[in-house]
């Protein structure tokens, strides 16, 4: 062994040996302590974010009924079926029983085939959703037969109305990322227009949590604690769906929106736009063709013709010209003309729609029998200012403040910043005074007005909710003898004999008073476009009926707008007077009764 | 044969004894929400360990030294052999196929060298170019073959084994020195010729927030593990993140976590110092050995048993890029057990050979 060095040097290898494993260890101990005492809380963090998982649980939408208690937009109970694949044994097999159950076609089968086997086996797969208990019962019954499918109950939107209530209620979708921003769910529904959406807080509610073990794949293991989500409140409308349903059925298959309103509370009875859409479509699963369809309809479905339409309110506007006319003093207004049924001026000749004139004609009677010339010539000596001031003050061309999205304000005559000008043309400021021209309104302004013509004044907020107090907007100064002079001459039109509404209205159980108007389209759109329509309906004119009831005692006002649908007095007036019998027949049946209605049945059953 | 149980190392045996135990706890833990008979085969593998452990007590220490050269090339073989007919697992070809049961030839170079290493410097001093140069070369043809594997971290092993196995045969200080500053400018050479995977976990151990659900995963989940255990642990059974299986290969590479978590700072200390008692005890018996050559296989196994250790618990604990090297006596498998019992039957041997004899260094060493 010659050459090899002794035993001090090999022994100092050794030590050297200890040594080093020795430091290897401590070098092991320092991370286990830094990691399990000194980071340990973090990681213990981090770990317990790992294991828990926070499910949100939706909270139930709140129902929308109507001031009866009648829901018009409820939650349904409906089903889902899932599968879990990898605890089924035979995936086929077991879509073939589902199949026969749940009454699923050769090609669903397929599909379903196909999504599965796309599908993480550990995760649940949808089969079949909003399923009525009675399709799934048979299936819930023998679910012990069924290893890994699942049925789940859930609720589904329901109105029950359909597009009775279209407009008013809205429509849900699914949230959008600017919704979660806002604190939605990823998977709640959010109220996209009309009360849904207005009154979407209060009815959405607030969800609740599951906080769950979850392992690494995601799969639950245990539930750790539950918070209860918290429901969404009852929303009671003021709508009475009497009323509504009577102004539908009037209106036919018509175009066209009636507003209800109370005159005293500004609450709003029935507020209407045909041709509505059936809003339950939107949660089934809209079909893009369908959206399509209703897009580009012609008789525009999608618009709310009562908040977001604005016509020219015709003969209805003599109303304002009248109050001008009082308010300024003008001649006119307490005198009498002539009447020919023509008036040539130097650059336009205005008509009458009577062509063989109304002979000599006072302003009851010119309101009444809803004379042109006579008010050309009274619009003429008040002027366009002080026109459009009354009408300004009486709450046309603005907005009413109702709570629902996209209500227009409708335009004045000389408000369209093109149109600002202090001249105008006799014939222009002529035709403004009886509602032609440029002044659109929007039937829900008409009705405001037709109120505060009834409670003395009071320009009140629209106002959808059966249970707050009612807000005045504004109190017009108006001299009462010039409101009751008016409101006497609405009162002819409904009981003189050649009041323009006189024929459809003079049986009415409420005394009704109002005003009829007849927007001629024809002229307007060769005007303005120049050519013609193709179709021929669009060239009808439009028909509007405004006013109150019953006269002595005011109760509510409305405001019926038929779009082409020719005269205001044959074609709006019946729909008012639809509504007024039905209000009068339901106020007999009250007092009948001595006591206020029972809630009465919902048309269709909520909880099916 | 008057046997005497006295010639026995006490103090290993209950150390491996409570190794067993613990082992066979964590293993459970590991695997007891899974596949139990991952559990029960590894007690079938302790009892044929033992027995193995027992074989190579009685065999005597000259049978070793006979054994190094024919078991080195025979392991060159098999290591020559993978690139043709080895089998892939997870994108390596690692795997012999002997029929009865997939063999490593990688695994079993390791201890191959190591004897010829012992067997080579028994009667040589590694302060000599000549045989330094030619036990290198022992080295460096099985290294370069693992490493096309692509095995870095076997190939690493190896070399470190290697690098102690020289150190204990009196490489001088010096030489080591200049070794390692080679190394350390041959590392960008290395860099390039490393596989992508490989690049991946050197780079997501630097960070490895950088690939949370990637590379990343595994250590920080591991990472997440051990720091929740606290200095207590959850308890038995309870960890969240191997009973919910957050921890990754939880009972074979990662098991460490799984002790760690249910276990706390105290039981991991625990297995610390079981490994620093078995690893002094093997190192007190080469110290004792009657030969060079028994001693040069206790310092190479205590070697290799310390890289397995150290490597492992760094790699889990985020120290150590991700490297698949098992714990010794508490991963979940068959032939690294049997091997690393066999290894400690053969530290016995040594141990038994060496009794009431002078250890061939001169008696009064201050190690005794």
């Amino acid at each position: 062994m010659s050459g090899l060095k002794t035993r001090q040097s090999f022994d100092r290898r050794i030590l050297a040996f200890q040594i080093g494993s020795l430091l290897i260890l401590l070098m092991l101990t320092a991370r286990l302590i830094d990691l399990q005492w000194i980071q340990h809380e973090a990681l213990a963090q981090q770990a317990e974010q790992n294991r828990v998982d926070i499910v949100p649980i939706l909270p139930t939408r709140g129902e929308i009924v109507d001031d009866d208690g009648r829901g018009m937009a409820v939650n349904r109970v409906r089903f889902q079926v899932q599968m879990i694949p990898e605890r089924v044994g035979n995936t086929n097999q077991a879509l073939s029983a589902l199949a026969i159950m749940l009454h699923w076609d050769a090609d669903t089968v397929r599909r379903l085939r196909q999504r599965i086997a796309h599908a993480r086996p550990d995760r649940p797969v949808l089969l079949d959703d909003k399923l009525p208990w009675r399709t799934v019962a048979p299936l819930a019954a023998r679910l012990h037969h069924f290893p890994g499918i699942n049925v789940l109950a859930g609720t589904e939107r329901l109105y029950p109305y359909g597009a009775i209530t279209s407009h008013l209620l809205g429509y849900l979708s699914l949230a959008q990322p600017e919704d979660i921003d806002h604190g939605a769910m990823s998977n709640e529904l959010v109220g996209r227009s009309g009360a849904e959406r207005s009154f979407d807080t209060q009815l959405r509610g607030k969800p609740g949590f599951r906080r769950e073990e979850v392992d690494a794949h995601g799969r639950r293991v245990a539930v750790l604690g539950r918070t209860e989500p918290q429901m969404g409140n009852v929303l009671k409308l003021s709508i009475d769906m009497d009323v509504q349903k009577a102004a539908w059925k009037a209106l036919g298959n018509r175009t066209g929106a009636v507003v209800v309103m109370n005159v005293h509370t500004g609450k709003l009875l029935a507020l209407l736009s045909k041709p509505g859409f059936d809003t339950n479509h939107f949660i089934t699963g809209l079909e893009e063709k369908e959206w399509g369809a209703w897009l580009h309809n012609p008789r525009k479905p999608l618009l709310d013709r009562a908040i977001q339409g604005a016509f020219p309110p015709a003969s209805t506007f003599k109303l304002i010209t009248a109050l001008a006319g009082l308010r300024y003093h003008a001649p006119l207004a307490s005198g009498t003309t002539e009447c020919k049924g023509i008036l040539k001026l130097p650059d336009r000749t205005l008509h009458c729609w009577k062509h063989v004139g109304h002979g000599r004609i006072d302003l009851r009677r010119a309101i009444y029998e809803s004379c042109d010339i006579f008010f050309y010539k009274l619009g003429d000596q008040i002027g366009m200012a002080d026109m459009m001031a009354e009408a300004r003050r009486w709450g046309l061309g603005k907005r009413t403040g109702i709570d629902l999205a996209g209500e227009v304000s409708g335009h004045l005559a000389g408000a369209r910043p093109e149109a600002k000008r202090q001249l105008w043309y006799k014939g222009e400021t002529m035709i403004t005074a009886i509602g032609q021209g440029e002044t659109d309104v929007t039937p829900l302004q008409m009705a405001r007005f037709a109120a505060a013509l009834a409670n003395g004044g009071l320009l009140l907020k629209p106002e959808l909710r059966a249970d707050t107090p009612p807000v005045v907007q504004s109190r017009v100064d108006v001299n009462p003898a010039n409101l009751a002079f008016v409101r006497q001459a609405m009162r002819d039109v409904v009981a003189k004999i050649h009041g323009t509404a006189h024929a459809w209205l003079y049986n009415s159980p409420w005394h009704v008073a109002g005003k009829t108007g007849t927007a001629q389209v024809i002229s307007e759109i060769q005007d303005i476009q120049g050519h013609e329509s193709p179709v021929f309906d669009r060239h009808r004119d439009h028909a509007w009926f405004i006013g109150f009831a019953p006269f002595e005692h005011p109760q509510i006002a409305f405001a019926v707008f038929v779009e082409h649908g020719g005269h205001g007095g044959s074609a709006a007036a019946p729909i008012a007077a639809a509504v007024i019998r039905t209000l009068a027949a339901k106020e007999a049946r009250e007092k009948k009764e001595g006591a206020p209605p029972t809630q009465a049945a919902a048309p269709l059953s909520p909880h099916a | 044969m008057n046997f005497r149980w006295r010639v026995l190392d006490l103090p290993m045996l209950i150390c491996l004894l409570c190794l067993a135990v613990l082992g066979s706890a964590t293993l459970y833990a590991a695997v007891h929400q899974g596949d139990i008979a991952l559990w029960q085969r590894q007690n079938i593998h302790w009892l044929f360990g033992i027995g193995i452990f027992v074989l190579m007590c009685v065999v005597p220490l000259r049978v070793y030294a006979l054994a190094a050269w024919p078991a080195y090339v025979i392991a060159l073989i098999f290591l020559a052999l993978v690139p043709m007919v080895g089998v892939v697992q997870l994108g390596a070809r690692r795997w012999l196929n002997l029929g009865l049961f997939h063999l490593q030839p990688s695994e079993m170079m390791k201890w191959a060298l190591m004897l010829l290493m012992a067997h080579w410097f028994a009667s040589r001093e590694a302060n000599r170019l000549k045989p330094l140069s030619i036990a290198l070369a022992f080295a460096v043809v099985p290294a370069a073959l693992i490493f096309t594997q692509p095995d870095l971290g076997t190939t690493l092993v190896l070399l470190f084994a290697t690098t102690a196995m020289l150190i204990a045969s009196g490489l001088p200080w010096r030489w080591l020195a200049y070794a390692m500053i080679l190394a350390l400018l041959s590392a960008p050479l290395l860099w390039h010729h490393m596989h992508d995977y490989q690049r991946m976990r050197i780079l997501s151990f630097l960070n490895p927030q950088s690939d949370p659900l990637g590379a990343g995963y595994h250590v920080i989940q591991s990472t997440i593990a051990i720091g929740s255990g606290g200095i207590f642990g959850k308890g038995y059974l309870q960890g969240t993140q191997a009973r919910l299986h957050f921890l990754p290969e939880q009972h074979t590479d990662f098991i460490f976590g799984v002790l760690a978590e249910e276990g706390g700072l105290i039981v991991a200390m625990l297995l610390l110092v079981l490994y620093g008692i078995l690893i002094s005890r093997i190192l007190i018996i080469a110290s004792r050995a009657h030969t060079r050559f028994g001693s040069l296989v206790c310092l190479g196994i205590a070697s290799i048993f310390l890289i397995y250790i150290g490597v492992n618990i760094g790699m889990v604990s985020g120290l150590l890029p991700v490297v698949g090297v098992p714990l010794p006596f508490i991963s979940y498998g068959g032939s690294a057990l049997v091997t690393m019992l066999a290894a400690l039957g053969v530290v016995m041997r040594v141990a038994i050979e060496s009794e009431n004899k002078v250890p061939w260094q001169r008696p009064g060493s201050p190690l005794l």
